[in-house]
């Protein structure tokens, strides 16, 4: 079996599902599937300027990896401007940050500020955050 | 405290609708008296923004916790501004189900 893959961290998924070409029809066979991943990795590097070993820290993965889905992006987005077809942001292992996870009921939640730090559900103490 | 859940039908065997900003029913509950009552929700065939109009309804009811299946951005942005709890349960959980752990 396969190696399950780790959660990369996300700041922010995307507000919106993705792009269409200009004057031609859409055919569903050529569509190109962005996960979210793949998505962050572009913002932080092409966007947010920062570096490689920045963003692959921020996104909890080694720089290596990092590396290998920033690849994969820019082969998927040239492919889409080549060919003409959907861009659609779908899936991914993805976790975001700034939130919680109970350990016990595997319920995901925020915490706001300045309050205890315990599981709304069960109130459990073992939590751990996505960081 | 008041708490507002997603439902997709507005009876509390119901469970909690996968997103937030268009679903059917809101379950308003409150833990202080223990009652709960169903608001519908009048935004959820608007064309956008039904995510942030919502929030601000449910923000103007007092609430400190809401649970929903997913939460869009925006919409996570507009309670964490107001230092709303959101809640996302892993399975399928009813309104009772979700009432009874919190209270």
């Amino acid at each position: 079996m396969a190696r399950t893959k780790k959660d990369r961290l996300i700041q922010m998924a995307p507000h919106f599902c993705g792009f269409k070409p200009q004057g031609v029809q859409c055919k569903t066979s050529t569509e190109v599937f962005i996960n979210f991943e793949e998505y962050e990795a572009l913002n932080l590097c092409d966007y947010e300027l920062l570096t490689q070993a920045e963003a692959a820290k921020l996104m909890n993965v080694s720089r290596p990896t990092y590396t290998r889905i920033y690849e994969s992006v820019r082969r998927k987005i040239a492919k889409a401007f080549v060919e003409g077809s959907c861009i659609h942001f779908e899936g991914g292992n993805v976790s975001i940050a700034n939130w919680y996870k109970c350990d016990h009921c595997k319920i995901t939640f925020t915490i706001p500020d300045n309050s205890d730090k315990f599981c709304p559900l069960c109130k459990s103490q073992v939590i751990t955050e996505n960081k | 405290m008041i708490i507002a859940i997603a439902a997709n039908e507005n009876h509390l065997k119901a469970i909690v609708d996968t997103h937030f900003g268009r679903c059917d029913w809101y379950c308003i509950y409150n833990t202080e008296t223990r009652k709960s009552f169903f608001i519908e929700n009048p935004v959820r065939h608007s064309q956008e923004k039904a995510g942030c109009d919502a929030a601000d309804l449910l923000i103007g009811k007092g609430i400190k916790m809401v649970v929903a299946g997913r939460f869009g951005s925006k919409v996570v942005d507009t309670f964490r501004k107001s230092n709303v709890q959101m809640i996302i349960p892993e399975t399928q959980q009813t309104l009772k189900e979700i009432i009874n752990q919190i209270k």
